[in-house]
Formats: C-alpha cells, structure tokens, sequence
C-alpha cells in the first residue's frame, strides 16, 4: 500500500487479545463478565446447573451416584448419534432416519453373527459399515439428487425400518454370542458402560476437529453458505457426504451398543430417537440453518434434557410429563437462544455508537 | 414553489453521538429532490425519521408535510399520513404476479377480503399506464428485469397515491440505459406533480434528473444546491468536506508484459437451453494491464467472469500463463491462480456466520496450517497483515461483518481474494455500494496490485470508473464483444452508442 492509515482497532491492545476470550486475570470485570455471557455455550451451562440444583434441593437422591450413573449411561446411546447430527447440522443439513438405521444396523449385526455364523468384531464392524452405506446412500440423495434432507432422510427412516422387519418379522435376534452382552454390560470405569466413555472420546475429538482444524472451518463455511464455500473452492458436496455416513456409521454404533446393553437383536432399538437427538443439539443451540454451534454446545443439550426427564421421575412426577417437557424445553430453548442474539446485537450496537468513531458501521447494520 | 415536506431542526442523538443536528429539510411541491452524503453523515437516520421507523419524539424536531406538522407513530402511519419509501433492497414476491405486487395486502375488491382478478388488473393497469411504465400485470415477477423490479416497486409506492415519493438510490443494480429508462419515468411523475426525494451515491445522477440537492455530512446540512448551480466537484467537495483531487490515480502506460489470461471462443448458454448468454467472446490479458468489460446488465459480462473462474459450464479455451485449464468448479479456477471478487456481498460474499478475520481466511487456511491443524497465531497476524495493508476498520479482528459498512465488507472480501496471490483478478462491480472514500481507495489498490504485475479484468456499470481505471476497454452487448479501445481513447458516449446501437440491431 501506498498509504497506510492504521487500522482502527482497540487502541494499544494487540490483536490477539481482542478475540472473544478475555485475559484471565480479568474473569471477574464487568467487561469480563458480559463476555462469559457472549459465549455461546454459556447460557446452556448455565440452565443446566440450576436444572440440577433444583432437582437436588427437591430430592436429594437425584445427584446420588447411582442416579449419576444411570443417567450418563442412559443418555450416552442417543448423545453418540447427536456427534453426528451437530456436524451434520452444522455443515446445513439433517438426518432423520439415524432411529432406523440404528435398529436396521443392530439387527444385520446381530444376524450376521448368529445365522451368518460370522466372528462377533467382523460382524459389529459390518454393522457399522452398514449405517455408512446407509449414510453415503442419504448423503448422494441429498447432495447429488438434491432432493430436500428432510424427504430424503425421512423416506430413509421408512425404508430402514422396513429393512428391519424384513429382516426379522419383528422377532428379536436372541440370543447372541455371549462376548456381545459381556462388552454392552461391562462397566470398566466408575461404573459407568462403555458407551458413554466412547462418548467422551467423540465429542473430545469432534469438537476440537470443528474448532481447530480447517475441516471445521470448511465446515462452518459450507452450512454457513454453500455458494460462497464452493466460491472459495471448498468441496461441500463432499463435506456434506462425509457427515451424512459419519452420522450412519455413529447411528450404526450406539445401536449396537444397545444390543449389547440388552445382549439382543431387538428391532425396538433407535425407535424415537430420531427427533431426540435433534430435540437436545437444538437445545445446545446447534441452528437447524446451518452454520452455528458446536459438539460440546450439543452435547450439553443432550445432558440437558436427560436431567429433565431423570429429574422429573425423581422428583415423582408421572413419566407422562417427560415428553411434554422436551417438547416445553426444545422451543423455550430456542426462543431464549433468539431473545439472548437479539439483546448482544443490540448492545453490540450501543457500544459502537457510544464509541461514535465508526457511527457510519451502525448506520449501515441498522439499515439492513 | 410551496414546500411540500419539511423538517425543522430535526436533531437525534445515539447514546451521546449526535447522529442528525439540527437538520432543516425543505422539498418544493413537483420536485426531485437529491439527498446526499456518503455513508455515516446522516442519510440513512433521516430517512428512519422521515418513514416513522424513529417514531415521532425518538427525535428532535418537527416534521411538517404539506403545511401541517405530523407526528409517525410507525412506518405504517408514515405511509397512511403521505410518505411513500421506495427501499435500496428490491423486494419483490417472485411468486406472485405484477398486480398482486403492486397492491401487496391490498388485493381486495373495494377493500374487502375478496379478490377479483379482472378488478385488480384493471386497477394494475391503469396506474402502470399513469406512470408510463409498460407491464403486463399478470406476468408473475420473477420474469422481470432488474429495471422492471424497480419500476414495479416505484408503482407499489405511488399506488397509495403518496404526497412524497422517497426513492433511496435506486440505481444501484441498474446499468446506464436501464437507468435512463427509471430516470423517464421519473421525470413524467415529475411532471404529473409528485415530489420525490432521489438518495443517491452517484453524482452525476444529480445533474440529469433533481431539482435541487441537500448534501449531509456529519449530521449536518453542509450544502443547499440549486439546479443552475450543480458543479460535480462542489457537491464531491461538499460531501467529503475536502476537495477530492483526483478520483482515479494516475499510473505509467501499462508495460506490455506476457499474456497471462488468454480466452478464445468463449460460449456460455443459459442454463438448460440452447440460448447463448456469451457467444465468440475472446480476449487476452497481460501482465499488470487493467481491462474493463463494459456493458449493460444481461449483456454477458458477468457470465464471462463467472466462465472464467469454473462458476457456469463453457466451451471456448481458457489459457493461463500459457497453460490451458480445465475450468470445472471455483477450486479448478483458484488452483490456476484465479480470484474472483463476486457482485452480491450479500448472497455470495460474506459468511454471517463467522467472524471478520475467519472471512478473510476461509479459503486459504492452508497458508495458515499445519497439515489440518489451523495455526491461530499465524492466521490472526496474517490477516491483520491485510486488514492493515487495505486499512479495514472495525472494533477488532473477530467483530462480526454484518455491522460493518459496506466499504468495510468489501474491504473483507478483497482481502479474502487477494490472499493468496492470485495471478488474474476478476472483479465484478468492485465499488457498488460503497462510499466516495472508499472507493478512492480501491481504485488505488486496483492500480497498485496491477502495477505489482497482477492480471485484472473488471466489469463495472459505472462508466467513468472503467475509463479512469482500465488499460483497455471491451464493450459487450448480447453476449459479444461490440466495441474495444484503449486507455484515453473512449468515452462514455462511445460507450453507450455501442450498447445501444447493437441492441437496435
């Protein structure tokens, strides 16, 4: 440049310390606060720590290690799939078949290890190898097709289904080898199963994937704006593909974990979860638009919603009420989520005005 | 002349900012009106308080319309008292047919919740033949043209019979004759008495269609012009506070360095027919040269672009640095050393959902990785780097883009586009909606980079732009090349004929 006129930006403060997290000395200034606030994460934490401590000052067995451990172990099967379903989301598709082919993957698994006669890890790898395929088929549908991911996937919850009927005319497999129900029933740690353990080692991985490596960030472009991330020469149609099987395979492996669990093929596994698992990232909130959230964030809402339906039997109130209180929480959620954008972009707004140097920025944004 | 819609001593302030002091605004009767100043000096909040989106004691100051004070509740009142705002952003139902849009929400017989087709043609018809604008009111919008779309937002507007037509800067998205044809019909609602406010950022637009001009800057009406005394340079001085010496940097003739962009035989069909939107265009770009496309909206400027860098299927040969490419998708283009700067920073520029410098990044993060490991530190200084090298203000790197300006925004996109070192820049209107200072500066940057040897080919509607800019100059109309000239040698009357004359063809 010819001419350089500097950069307006926080006088004397380096540009690394202008980014969204605060030094750590300042976690108590006002400033410090508010930005705690701005994390996207924060208000979820938040309304799950007050869910707990309500539940726990109203019966005080709820945080009691037994109850701990059931709902980490509960939970765990269904949060797997959500891994998934916030890549997926995030890079600006759904899948509602992963219910189906949970069960569908539990039962060719199970088949292929009793009347296939085939050893107990090449038959769970096919399992999972199934829900990939299941995926690559949605994904190429939706992708390729372009057909929307809500018919696409929804036609795939039937035909799954259907699969997995035809496969066991609605009898469960049973019994299984007995090295299946030794892995579903075995509590190596605290104990807890290992399914919930695979779970941490996911969301650990998935998150950090999205938040420190180019693939999350292709990713976020391509749900954020699928023109402009081919536009920079992002592959989306393969990004998308990519989450679509790794979404089956995941689906395909917490319903085998279940079959473990019940030691049985059972062709009941995966029946609901579906809307579960979108029910709870939606409460982390991963925006069904694409673009927006992250694993932990959808991995806390899946926690959310199962101290809710653990707490609400606790407490002693009938099982009736669960459901009505996900469907409560699932739009109340979201409504905080827009009400919580609405006031930081309105104080984002005052700030720069108060500011005054760059009044014409909000001239601008207010226009829009 | 009796004023018509006047403000006195209209002040708001934001939080201590004073926004608009003291503005007195008057409009005579049967006039248009010009509003200026560039973007922060005030434009946009006086219009909030003229279209009641500041409802009445948000603010200081009285409006009067036609000679009684009025208070705005709401945008709605603003519009049953008499105003009529015609906005930046066309929206136009494309599912609904022209009739339907210009009485959106009031389609019914007399008022009624019944509609009747025969009625609400008929109605569409004679106020489309009132205004002089030939549309058939059953065609559904998406057919129309840009021109048209403005037009049929100008008919919504007047349907309510308005005492003041607000127009903010409607010719934006139009080329020059598309332009000529709004400015017609505005003069004849000129002369059938409407009075129109004009917001513009294009001043020689002033001089053809307004009557008078207020110019804003800073909050403050800093020039009162009357048409006998429009002078160019003193209403840009008037906006800029200074006098601006020199809109296009001067710069040597270019070198005649080695071709680096060479397209032959260019042929781009619309999608799903046989219809040629680009036929038999070719052309080749050397090595630091500068050349423009010129031509109306349609005329197959912008698809040439897109050919170019892998956006629309082609035939034709597209060579760089002596290399033909295989131009499948924007990946195939980048990896020829290809960037493009696209017209729509909306739809097909910035990411909302990411923050500045992730939108300056995304794309070349491998410049700033270790295999797929995003280095932060590397990414924050490299796009610092930019935001300095083209002086992006904003509150800080991760402030989010939509609250930039719109020079800002595009400041963003370039820096996108240029890091990582493109060899051939395809610019397509690099200074739509940005202001008079800005684009100073990217005009400076345009020369700077093709100085600094880049290949950069751009298409602009603003004519005097591509003469002040361009080493060369192609002019296209119906898809092909009509007119080509050298920097000095054109003019826009050249230009125009040339458009013009092989449209008539």
């Amino acid at each position: 440049m010819t001419e350089k006129t500097p950069v307006t930006l926080e006088a004397g403060v380096p540009l690394e310390q202008q980014s969204g997290r605060p030094p750590r000395r300042k976690a108590f200034s006002r400033a410090g606060v508010q930005r705690v606030f701005a994390v996207s994460e924060a208000g979820i934490v938040i309304s799950l720590v007050a869910l707990v401590l309500i539940f726990n000052s109203l019966q005080s067995a709820f945080l009691s290690s037994q109850n701990v451990r059931a709902m980490l172990g509960a939970m765990s099967f269904v949060a797997i799939i959500a891994v998934g379903q916030t890549l997926l989301l995030i890079a600006g598709e759904f899948d509602l078949s992963v219910g189906s082919v949970a069960g569908l993957s539990a039962v060719i698994s199970a088949w292929l290890m009793t009347k296939g006669h085939l050893p107990v890890p090449i038959a769970l790898l096919l399992g999972i190898g199934s829900g990939g395929a299941v995926g690559l088929i949605n994904g190429l549908v939706v992708v390729r097709l372009g057909i929307p991911a809500f018919i696409a996937t929804l036609g795939m919850l039937y035909a799954a289904q259907g699969f997995d009927l035809l496969l066991t005319n609605g009898y469960p497999i049973y019994p299984l080898p007995h090295s299946v129900g030794k892995i579903g029933q075995a509590t190596p740690l605290f104990g807890i199963g290992w399914s919930f353990y695979i779970l941490v080692v996911l969301v650990v991985v998935a998150d950090l994937v999205l938040r420190r490596t180019t693939i999350g960030r292709n990713l976020y472009a391509t749900g954020g704006n699928r023109e402009i991330a081919r536009l920079v020469g992002i592959n989306t149609d393969l990004y998308k593909i990519v989450c679509f099987v790794l979404t089956g395979m995941l689906a395909a492996l917490a319903g085998m974990l279940v079959m473990g669990s019940l030691a049985s093929g059972s062709t009941s596994i995966g029946s609901g979860w579906e809307l579960i698992v979108i029910a709870g990232v939606v409460i982390g909130g991963v925006s069904l638009f694409g673009g927006v959230g992250s694993v932990a964030a959808g991995f806390v809402g899946m926690l959310l919603l199962q101290v809710v339906q653990s707490g609400l039997v606790v407490v002693g109130v009938s099982p009736n009420w669960q459901t009505v209180s996900v469907g409560v929480i699932m739009v109340a959620a979201v409504g905080l989520d827009l009400f919580r954008r609405k006031v930081s972009a309105r104080d984002s707004i005052r700030r720069r005005r108060a500011r005054g140097s760059t009044l014409h920025e909000t001239e601008e944004a207010g226009a829009m | 002349m009796k004023p018509v819609l006047e403000t006195h001593n209209v002040s708001k302030s934001f939080a201590g900012v004073q926004a608009l002091s003291q503005v007195n605004l008057r409009v005579d009767g049967g006039n248009i009106h010009a509003l200026l100043g560039h973007n922060g000096a005030g434009k946009s909040t006086l219009i909030k308080v003229l279209t009641g989106i500041y409802p009445s004691g948000d603010f200081d100051g009285e409006i009067v319309l036609q000679g009684r004070p009025v208070a705005f509740r709401s945008p709605a009142d603003a519009r049953a008292k008499g105003i009529a705002y015609v906005p930046q952003e066309i929206s136009v139902l494309e599912h609904l047919s022209v009739a339907e849009n210009v009485f959106v929400g009031r389609t019914g017989v007399n008022g009624s919740a019944l509609v009747s087709f025969r009625d609400l043609y008929r109605r569409t018809r004679a106020l489309l033949a009132q205004l002089d604008i030939e549309l058939d009111p059953r065609l559904p919008a998406s057919s129309l043209t840009a021109t048209e779309r403005q037009l049929l937002m100008v008919a919504r507007a007047l349907s309510t019979e308005p005492a003041v037509l607000m127009l903010d800067e409607p010719t934006t998205s139009l080329a020059r004759t598309e332009v000529d044809h709004l400015f017609r019909v505005l003069n004849r609602l000129r002369e059938n008495g409407v009075t129109m406010i004009f917001i513009t950022h294009r001043i020689p637009e002033v001089g053809a269609i307004c009557d008078r001009a207020t110019v804003l800057r800073d909050g403050q009406v800093v020039a009162e012009i009357a048409r006998d005394e429009f002078q160019e340079d003193d209403i840009v001085a008037a906006m800029v506070g200074r006098r601006v010496e020199r809109l296009y940097p001067s710069r040597a003739a270019a070198a005649a360095g080695d071709a680096i962009l060479e397209v032959e035989e260019l042929r781009v069909a619309r999608p799903g027919t046989d219809l040629d939107l680009v036929h038999g265009v070719g052309f080749t770009v050397r090595r630091g040269e500068i050349v423009g496309l010129a031509g109306l909206v349609g005329s197959g400027r912008t698809e040439i672009l897109s050919a170019i860098y892998g956006r629309v299927q082609h035939e034709g040969r597209i060579v760089v640095d002596g290399k033909t490419i295989k131009l499948r998708r924007p990946s195939d283009a980048r990896r020829a050393g290809i960037a493009m700067l696209t017209e729509d920073r909306k739809r097909e520029g910035l990411l909302f959902n990411m923050n500045l410098r992730e939108n300056v990044t995304i794309g070349n993060l491998a410049l700033v990785s270790h295999g797929v490991l995003v280095d932060r530190r590397a990414e924050a200084a490299r796009a610092q780097d930019f935001m300095e090298a083209l002086s992006v203000r904003a509150r800080s790197a991760t402030a989010d883009v939509a609250h930039l300006s719109g020079g800002n925004q595009q400041k963003v996109l370039l820096a996108r586009v240029l890091m990582n070192a493109p060899k051939v820049l395809l610019l397509d209107e690099p200074t739509k909606g940005v202001d008079v200072g800005t684009k100073q500066e990217i005009y400076r940057l345009i020369v700077q980079l093709a100085d600094e040897g880049m290949a950069i080919v751009m298409v602009s509607s603003e004519i005097p732009e591509l003469l002040g800019l361009c080493d060369r100059c192609l002019v296209l109309a119906g898809g092909t090349i009509v007119d080509e000239f050298a920097r000095g040698e054109g003019s826009e009357e050249r230009v125009i004929e040339a458009t013009t004359l092989t449209e008539a063809a």
